[in-house]
């Protein structure tokens, strides 16, 4: 308790001190706490109540909960943003290591160059990534279809077929994340010093040995992260959805986020959106803590 | 024998390169389609067989409507205003809390730096319903102050500065100290100019996050006057009928901006968003 009262009237020059780096930090502290822990602390407890009309709210105890994961509705959301994970996660970080291991054995200009262009798709907002692919998509006259029936494949439906919204979405955030993730692959690649690839090529080995026995095991680490990333990015899918397909067809496409989107501003049952929002926290949660034991982990070789 | 096995390996450095390009054409010629497209007019876009190139390269008349229909220079305005303040606020707040985090020791230090590092794990969307609410109590829909309340101050940005002010040698700041400079003085006349870069780092990836924003503006903005340009190109599609010669010109609308930044800044770009691991 003397702490913080010294804090507020400091005696000597080490209080003056920490009062002046606690001064320091307290705007930073107070806006995460109006913006983050109020709000989350909120909804923890909004998820208890129903919102009556007229603003009135009743409790419900785990009632919202039960209505919630009873829902066939929300476990359908579910079971696509997990479709859409396994579909596009494996895709984004495999090609993005294919891509780094290329870019890593260009000379620098070229290098530079290439790698700036697979980049370019991270900067522009997810919805214009989306409105553009909505265009190659197109059913008649876009460009994808036109290129299959050129070379004697019947045109599809992409992302207003039931069985090909998923890949096709996928695909958007594919595009979008390559680049991102192939410059975190890269970064981590050129910091492998030399020397342990030509200790390597003296015992002999060949360049594939080389990539899945030093490569490889060396780039773990990032390759961990990289797959946390992409699960976070994809499990939080939104703009995407909203912005092509509304979650159709015939819910086909409806995601978690925009599922908490419609249920909290398209129909105003806010109890049962604060339950989606306490249900999306804790699947996060124990994913980051997830990535956190595996990187404490020391790697070993 | 050897001769051989440099012509393989440089076959296979060909190989590499060409399929690395390859890719990277590819990755970028979405960009170039839509450009394209933005070009024709609806009669051309729906021509069989496919054309790649316009008819007339001076054909700036689905640009036109795109701004004729929708205020759509007022939607570039409010969203370079948001993305402005965003990014001066973040680099104000950050940096204060950086300097308080990196060079001082007080009570509730690490509470207070593990808590906001942990907002890393909360996702916008867990906090969006209160949030609203209160923005809402406040009477700040629909106002940019409304649009901007969430995205202020970032965690990466507190993260970001307090790396960077943490080398920044201690015996700078003791002798400014001794020479009698204030608190205040030794943040803005010694720490801040030896930070520059990784302001700047922020200022960038803080404006292109903002001018990228979508959900949180849809949520609070309801008047066109107010809408931000992610919003405005939503306004040109329908469940039911697209004119895409318009979508994709007012795409290349909302993207040049960024994609201007990005050519001019971009070993920077690359750089702030590799270290920022993930958007927060």
């Amino acid at each position: 308790m003397e702490r913080w009262t010294r804090l507020a009237f400091p005696r000597t020059y080490m209080d003056r001190q920490r009062r002046a780096g606690f001064l320091f930090v307290l705007p930073a502290v107070a806006y995460f706490a109006c913006v983050y822990f109020v709000p989350l602390v909120e909804s923890l407890i909004g998820s208890f109540y129903r919102t009556l009309p007229g603003g009135a709210s009743r409790f419900m105890g785990f009632g919202l909960y039960e209505r919630v994961f009873t829902d066939p509705v929300f476990w359908n959301s579910v079971r696509n943003t997990i479709k859409l994970l396994a579909l596009s996660v494996p895709s984004t970080v495999a090609l993005a290591l294919a891509v780094a291991l290329g870019l890593d054995r260009l000379t620098l200009r070229w290098r530079s160059l290439w790698a700036a262009m697979y980049f370019v798709p991270f900067a522009v907002s997810l919805v214009a990534a989306a409105l553009i692919w909505q265009w190659l998509y197109e059913p008649v006259y876009g460009v994808l279809n036109h290129a299959l029936v050129l070379v004697g494949l019947p045109p599809q439906k992409w992302l207003q077929s039931l069985n090909q919204v998923l890949p096709s979405l996928a695909a958007i955030n594919v595009w979008v994340r390559l680049g991102f993730d192939t410059m975190i692959f890269l970064a981590a690649l050129q910091a492998i010093p030399g020397e342990y690839y030509e200790a390597a090529a003296l015992d002999g080995a060949s360049a594939r040995q080389r990539l899945w026995h030093v490569t490889l095991p060396l780039l773990n680490p990032q390759i961990v992260m990289v797959c946390i990333l992409e699960l976070i990015f994809n499990f939080k899918i939104f703009d995407q959805v909203y912005a092509t397909t509304q979650g159709g067809p015939a819910g086909a496409s409806q995601t978690i986020i925009p599922l908490l989107y419609d249920t909290a501003f398209k129909y105003f049952r806010l109890g049962e959106a604060s339950v989606m929002a306490v249900f999306v926290f804790v699947v996060l949660l124990v994913v980051t803590l997830l990535q956190w034991r595996i990187f404490r982990r020391p790697v070993d070789y | 024998m050897r001769g051989a096995r440099t012509r393989s390996v440089s076959l296979a450095r060909w190989l590499t390169a060409a399929l690395v390009a390859a890719g990277a054409l590819t990755v970028v010629f979405p960009f170039v389609w839509i450009a394209l497209t933005s070009l024709k007019t609806p009669p051309e876009i729906q021509r069989v067989p496919l054309q790649l190139a316009p008819d007339h390269w001076g054909n700036l008349e689905n640009y036109r409507e795109v701004f004729r229909r929708a205020p759509f220079s007022r939607f570039l305005l409010n969203s370079a205003l948001l993305a402005t303040v965003s990014a001066v606020s973040s680099l104000v707040v950050s940096a204060l809390a950086g300097y308080g985090f990196a060079k001082f020791r007080f009570p509730g230090h690490s509470v207070f730096f593990f808590a906001i590092i942990g907002i890393l794990m909360v996702p916008f969307q867990s906090v969006v319903v209160p949030l609203y609410l209160w923005v809402s109590r406040l009477g700040l829909l629909d106002t940019y102050l409304g649009i901007l309340a969430p995205d202020l101050v970032s965690v990466f940005g507190v993260f970001l500065m307090r790396q960077a002010i943490e080398v920044v040698p201690d015996d700078y700041i003791a002798a400014a100290r001794i020479d009698g400079c204030g608190e205040w003085g030794i943040f803005w006349r010694v720490v801040l100019p030896a930070v520059t870069p990784a302001l700047a780092t922020l200022a960038i990836i803080k404006f292109m996050w903002t001018w990228n924003e979508f959900f949180w503006p849809l949520v609070v903005v309801n008047s066109p006057s107010m809408k931000t340009v992610t919003m405005g190109l939503i306004g040109f599609t329908n469940m039911y009928f697209i004119e895409y010669n318009l979508v994709t010109a007012a795409a290349v609308v909302s993207v040049l901006p960024i994609l201007l930044i990005f050519v001019i800044l971009q070993k920077w770009v690359v750089q702030a968003a590799v270290m920022t691991g993930l958007k927060g």
